[in-house]
């Protein structure tokens, strides 16, 4: 099972890039924190961390260091001093500019490393985290109150429906649960899990999230739309099924001191137009976990 | 959480009452009293709930409607709970801000106590600032405000919340972040 796995997902990683094989030789060795601002200053953790580990800066996030050993059991991390963040997760929030924001809706927020950045840098603003799983929203609670940032309201709504509620906001941030193939480059044992069936559905459900964000966003308000997954029917797929259904067109993104790809215009027979203004960030290019952002503004 | 009430497998916050001016005025006083400390608390909503905890949120936050939300399940953070002798109980977050201008009912350990206060467990070797017995005190190391704890005679109780805790090494699992 796990070779053919192996197999096929290597075969479709192949009809997407051709560097596919380095996928696997992706530098996965330093481990990714983003400083709480809120608790403590850039540079004096990082005069705390140099004296046991070596610390370097995540070029595209200037709140973020790579750090190599555990650093999850230090009193910093206890008192809620930095939050270990994949690197690459760092930038939807990027991409969403919150600080300009006076509300965002973080719809599928749990476990919280997203959302608690957007609520750390946004000076007068407030971020509603909802998430659905009532085992994840205790992690996205404590994650919310380890980092200290008081502007967060959370909410236990099923985010296929919320529109049904009558959500309405400039700024939403759709983190969609997805098959983190992404991540399959530092944990492989999610190769075990990797199924077509599995894409299938978690897109069918991603559509039905794309579907209530874009209901429940302004005229004129930015959704971002990301997910750790690799597959263009998790990603591309549903950003095209939002442009053919609603008022959304897709907004340039760029980023500095990281190494992204475009968007897919094409898979397996069938055209995403203007697709190539989303990007893909691939784990062989930065040493990070793959991932998909794109930004949609409505019209 | 237990900040709230179940209601079909879900807590709602039970916002007692939303603390108004002179209300936060006389926390801070409270606070002044017990640990000497001068925090600005005007710059937030507080509420306390119906199990005494108090919380505070940002003064852009609407609690009335949020409060009102069917499903909203918590806002803002836990700063602590107040107790019936009229003493306060700090969260870790509570201890932070208060710590920061703190004088009085401090407890300072060493480097190599702060890993036994971390797990939960007693604190045996420390240095009272201007302490009472049987009462909550700031436990600080260097210029960390580590949280709260309780004064007994000879020991300091660590109040870290269980899921605060960190585990001993050797019992330790790795931990799950970003899982979607």
């Amino acid at each position: 099972m796990h070779a053919h796995c192996i197999h096929v997902f290597i075969e479709r990683i192949r009809a997407m890039i051709p560097d596919a094989e380095a996928l696997f030789s992706a530098e996965q060795e330093w481990q990714s924190i983003r400083v709480n601002l809120l608790k403590i200053g850039r540079d004096e953790l990082v005069e705390r961390l140099h004296e046991q580990f070596e610390v370097k800066p995540i070029p595209w996030c200037e709140y973020g260091l790579f750090v190599r050993g555990n650093i999850a059991k230090m009193l910093e991390y206890f008192l809620g001093y930095y939050h270990i963040q994949g690197a690459s997760s760092m930038l939807p929030p990027l991409a969403l500019e919150p600080e300009t924001q006076e509300m965002v809706l973080d719809m599928c927020a749990a476990p919280g490393s997203k959302t608690t950045q957007m609520a750390m840098v946004m000076e007068r603003g407030i971020v509603v985290a909802n998430d659905v799983n009532i085992k994840r929203l205790r992690a996205l609670s404590h994650n919310i109150q380890k980092s200290g940032a008081t502007n967060c309201i959370i909410t236990n709504y099923d985010a296929r429906f919320m529109y049904k509620q009558g959500f309405k906001s400039r700024a939403i941030l759709l983190d969609a649960p997805c098959t983190a193939s992404g991540r399959i480059i530092k944990d492989k044992h999610r190769l075990d899990q990797w199924n077509y069936h599995r894409i299938q559905h978690m897109s069918n459900v991603q559509k039905m999230l794309i579907r209530s964000a874009c209901e429940c966003l302004e005229k004129d308000g930015v959704l971002v739309y990301s997910t750790c997954s690799l597959e263009p029917e998790e990603n591309e797929e549903v950003i095209a099924y939002a442009l053919e259904r609603f008022d959304v067109e897709i907004e340039p993104l760029s980023f500095t001191g990281i190494r992204t790809r475009p968007g897919l215009t094409s898979w397996q027979g069938r055209r995403y137009e203007g697709l190539e203004r989303a990007v893909r960030v691939w784990p062989q290019d930065n040493g990070t976990e793959g991932f998909f952002i794109c930004k949609l503004r409505k019209y | 959480m237990a900040a709230g009430q179940r209601d079909g497998g879900i807590f709602h916050m039970q916002i007692a009452k939303i603390l108004g001016k002179r209300d936060v005025r006389q926390l801070e006083q409270l606070l002044h009293r017990h640990y000497g400390c001068q925090v600005d608390l005007s710059r937030y909503r507080v509420f306390i709930t119906r199990e005494n905890r108090l919380w505070i949120a940002s003064r852009e936050v609407d609690i009335p409607f949020f409060r009102d939300m069917k499903r909203c399940y918590r806002i803002g953070i836990y700063f602590g709970k107040l107790k019936r002798n009229n003493k306060i109980k700090l969260t870790i977050e509570g201890a932070l801000m208060v710590g920061k201008t703190a004088t009085r009912n401090m407890a300072m350990i060493d480097e190599e106590e702060v890993m036994e206060y971390m797990q939960g467990n007693d604190v045996h070797r420390y240095r009272l600032v201007d302490a009472e017995l049987h009462n909550f005190v700031l436990v600080k190391c260097k210029n960390d405000t580590l949280g709260c704890g309780l004064l007994r005679e000879g020991y300091i109780e660590s109040l870290v919340s269980k899921a605060r805790r960190l585990v001993k090494p050797a019992a330790s699992e790795p931990e799950e972040h970003e899982e979607k």
